[in-house]
């Protein structure tokens, strides 16, 4: 056999830290890469859903005989057909959590506008359509209830009519001594803060592919999922099919942002009704679809109250957290509002903390992830509760911060609500951000703005986070991750890495990795992901986790493939030590050495075996982190208001993170940029509105206000480094770090420019009507 | 969704009252209306067409008419869906003799719409609504006194 070995005579150039553009790139923005909808196979079929237009209703009837009589349809199912198959599947665990059955189609009652009823099956995806339409429901319509507080209070339509309180469950979480902090305390203030309801917005809505073959009782499935073995898993349980016959593939996912961290009706549904006709079947969800029943994000109600002295001490903080959940659990629904809970403290040194969770059930699509998750709506509460304290005391926002950080002695941390925050120093941070934009002598321009009648505000947010999900025990399945390296006999190398990315870049910073470790040039390295048949097993891409945990498996597999490299190139070589680097095994003695290409040519030949060793070169590492790692930074906007109009004009936004060591800062930036638009975005514009009897009133982008490249500032971003403990990359992660400072940043602006008028809060989107009426003397 | 709002007639009270409850005057003052049946004593099936932003599709309903005290009052009550939604409407119309000879009319009820209407044309509802019952009242006032 003959092989061709790359050549290897020149150092290569450590690309770690480097701002390599995407490997992805070329194929996104010339439009060839392969999305579920580009997926096209032999007698394909279509599935389009007839969903209840209503809230809350009984179905009194379903007449599909018109559907099935239309020429192209070729079958028609509803609630009645789908004995057999599991509900939609929750992870989480709290104690006492009241479960409804989500059946994936509606059984006798809807509980949501856009509940499944029926699906249409045909052989055209507009035969379907025109199919659907012909689907005859008749309701009979019951009150719903959207509001979570209006839900919670006595006398209000019962979402599920076993549980008439509209409570799923209360949580509770205490630390430290509530009732002393509280009795010490010289100033105490409240504040009732919203964290409105978010339609996540993945460019790509999801869509599946279900491909059943009969004879091998075999499942092929295409879906738009971030989390693709976790979803087999999951979906297989429901389907009643072996995970051994079942191939998941995710393929070009076009955004998820915790949206497609889920199992779907519409996955098993596709998939079952594929396997009921013997057909591939494609169902791919429109926008309208997307904005009813993909999940929407926060949706809060917090009532906050924090103790602090004189002198601007936080002593203690309580928290009553009504969480809207929407009709049904998804995967996570009732876990977020805990990550709310445990992110509460922030970055301060206080050790009493006294929270409620009230997770109440309304008739809406369920809330779940949406970047951040939980921790957003924490970190608004914390930094407008820190700033409204500072009114309060009048004390100066920046002071009463410093005054209150955990100190750079103090790591690792342990917090009131059970958190181990890994390393940090986030005064340094904090004065680097003040000092890039000037802060004294902004100080000094506002009150000359103020002078003159104008209305600046400076706003500040120094936040934390829990990134890099996480450790097993805290996770409801399994917080490890995995990384295969496999040399091909030609000396190429395959990564497959457990993560799912999905516009992260890893296809380019593990190969960056992976071409410094081994020392390989990066063209020779694929990394390849997405694929349960391909990939040894993965939780996923959430939670800022595919560097700090994906990536320090990945480095462990590759400390290992080096080990093995060494022990055939020292065999090879017939020394007793070598040493291996830039691509090459070297006998120090001797000065001989052989390239890494040679050595894996050599494996796979199996001509040296050292002894103890196997033929071939391929390493898979599973790695359990230990803890989660906890990025912060501080982010600074500077606004203008305008009274007459109630524009805001964002005049600069300086961003100074502190996410551990960086692989790609070019995707860091990405990441980053991307985090403060969304964040932006709830801060300002975006809302997902439900009226009282359950109609989505937002439901596609005419009502829906998202960011626009136009609306965006410069962000001014640096960073510092403070490498996390936690994993051997020093890599905290940066997913959700943009979207997490963002928003009380901005907020805390805008109230700071309008204090003048006496305003101590506004809940989000500050819309130019809310902002006008604040102008102009009226109440928001 | 509250509809409130007035219209004048050039008619007598009776007059007003009886054009208002004759399904053939109806079906052609009603805007889009394709059909218009009498089912019962009160009771019409109606058929009709509905425009809104970006939206049409055809609507099948039921309109009654219930607390009738000629010619002075009656409710109206109105359900139909179609392809991209559906409509509930209920409504007291009140018939009040003017000094000009015609009559003053006032509307005052709740509707509520669902579905892809109010998903995707809610910001344009209460305008259409309010176009349309316009239009509703001139076409009546266009038939003889």
């Amino acid at each position: 056999m003959s092989t061709t070995f790359a050549p290897s005579t020149t150092k290569l150039e450590k690309l770690v830290g480097k701002r390599l553009r995407r490997r992805e790139d070329p194929r996104l923005i010339t439009g060839t890469a392969t999305y579920v909808e580009d997926v096209k196979l032999p007698d394909m079929h279509h599935a389009v859903i007839v969903r209840s237009p209503h809230g809350a209703a009984d179905i009194r009837s379903i007449d599909i005989s018109k559907a099935k009589a239309l020429p192209g349809v070729v079958a028609v199912f509803t609630g009645a057909d789908i004995v057999g198959v599991g509900t939609v599947p929750c992870g989480a665990s709290l104690p006492g959590l009241r479960r409804p059955d989500h059946h994936i189609l509606a059984q006798d009652r809807v509980y949501l506008v856009g509940h499944p009823v029926a699906v249409v099956v045909a052989t055209d995806r507009y035969i379907a359509a025109d199919g659907a339409d012909l689907v005859e429901v008749e309701y009979d319509i019951k009150q719903a209830v959207t509001d979570p507080e209006k839900a919670l209070a006595p006398g209000a339509p019962a979402v599920h009519s076993q549980w008439p309180d509209n409570v799923a469950f209360t949580f509770h979480q205490n630390g430290g001594d509530i009732d002393a902090a509280f009795a010490e305390a010289e100033v105490v203030v409240k504040q009732r803060i919203t964290s409105q309801r978010l339609v996540p917005n993945a460019m790509e809505t999801r869509g599946v592919v279900a491909d059943w073959k009969t004879n091998d009782r075999s499942l092929t499935l295409y879906t738009s999922t971030q989390i693709p073995h976790l979803a087999r898993t999951l979906l297989a349980g429901m389907l009643g099919i072996e995970e051994n016959r079942f191939r998941l593939i995710a393929p070009e996912v076009g955004g998820g942002f915790g949206s497609k961290l889920n199992v779907y009706s519409e996955e098993a549904l596709t998939a079952w009704v594929s396997m009921k006709i013997g057909k591939p079947v494609k169902w791919i969800e429109s926008r309208r679809e997307n904005f009813m029943v993909t999940i929407h994000g926060r949706g809060h109600v917090d009532y906050f109250e924090i103790a602090a002295k004189r002198d601007g001490t936080i002593l203690g903080l309580k928290l009553k957290l009504i969480q809207d959940l929407g009709a049904f659990h998804q995967l996570l629904t009732p876990v977020i509002p805990t990550l709310s809970v445990l992110m509460m403290p922030g970055l301060y040194n206080f050790r009493n903390i006294q929270a409620e969770v009230v997770g109440t059930f309304t008739n809406c699509v369920p809330t779940d992830a949406y970047r951040g998750a939980g921790r957003p709506e924490a970190t608004h509460g914390i930094e407008r509760m820190v700033d409204i304290l500072a009114a309060e005391l009048g004390m100066d926002p920046a002071e009463i911060r410093f005054k209150n950080f955990v100190r750079p002695d103090q790591f690792p941390f342990p917090t009131a609500t059970g958190l181990n925050y890994d390393s940090g120093d986030y005064a340094n941070t904090f004065q680097k951000a003040l000092d890039t934009i000037d802060y004294h002598g902004l100080r000094k321009q506002q009150a000359e703005a103020r002078a003159a009648g104008r209305l600046m505000g400076i706003g500040i947010s120094t936040y934390g986070e829990i990134c890099a999900m996480g450790p097993s025990v805290a996770t409801p399945a399994g917080g490890w991750e995995s990384a295969t390296v496999k040399f091909e006999p030609s000396g190429k190398v395959t990564v497959l890495t457990g993560t799912s990315p999905h516009g992260q870049g890893q296809e380019t910073s593990f190969a960056q990795l992976t071409a410094d470790e081994l020392g390989v040039p990066i063209d020779d390295i694929v990394v390849l992901h997405g694929d349960t048949s391909i990939v040894q097993y993965g939780i996923g891409t959430f939670g800022s986790r595919n560097t700090a945990v994906g990536g320090a498996a990945l480095f462990y597999a590759l400390q290992e493939i080096k080990e093995k490299l060494k022990k055939f190139g020292a065999a090879m070589l017939k020394a007793e030590e070598v040493e291996l680097g830039d691509g090459v095994c070297l006998n120090p003695k001797t000065g001989e050495s052989v390239t890494v290409q040679e050595i894996a040519g050599a494996a796979y030949r199996g001509v040296v075996i050292p002894p103890g060793m196997d033929p071939g070169m391929v390493v898979t590492k599973f790695w359990e982190p230990a803890n989660f790692t906890y990025p912060f930074g501080a982010h600074i906007i500077v606004s203008e208001v305008d009274a007459e109009t109630g524009d805001i004009e964002i005049k600069r936004y300086v961003a100074v993170d502190d996410i551990g060591n960086q692989l790609n800062p070019l995707l860091v930036d990405g990441q980053l940029h991307g985090g403060a638009a969304q964040g932006l975005g709830q801060a300002l514009w975006e809302q997902g509105v439900y009226d009282d009897n359950g109609q989505l009133v937002t439901g596609e982008f005419m009502d829906y206000t998202m960011p626009r490249a136009r609306m965006m500032p410069w962000i001014e971003s640096s960073h510092t480094c403070t490498p996390s403990p936690v994993n051997p990359l020093g890599a905290k992660g940066v997913g959700e770090a943009g979207t997490i400072g963002s928003t009380p940043a901005m907020v805390n602006s805008v109230v700071d420019a309008l204090s003048p008028l006496g305003v101590r809060h506004i809940d989000m989107p500050l819309t130019p009507e809310k902002i006008w009426k604040l102008t102009n003397g009226r109440n928001a | 969704m509250k509809i409130a709002g007035s219209a004048k007639l050039p008619f007598a009270a009776e007059r007003a009252y009886a054009v208002m409850q004759d399904p053939l005057v109806l079906a052609k003052a009603i805007p889009g209306c394709d059909a218009l049946e009498k089912t019962g004593e009160d009771e019409y099936r109606l058929k009709m067409k509905m425009v809104l932003a970006s939206l049409s599709g055809s609507f099948e309903g039921k309109v009654r008419l219930t607390d009738s005290n000629p010619p002075r009052s009656f409710r109206m009550l109105v359900e139909g869906s179609g392809k991209i939604g559906f409509m509930k409407g209920d409504g007291l119309i009140q018939i009040a003799s003017a000094p000009d000879g015609g009559v003053d009319i006032s509307y005052e009820g709740d509707a509520q719409i669902g579905g892809t209407m109010a998903a995707v044309g809610n910001r344009m509802i209460d305008m259409t609504a309010r176009m349309l019952i316009k239009r509703f009242f001139e076409k009546l006032a266009a038939e003889p006194a």
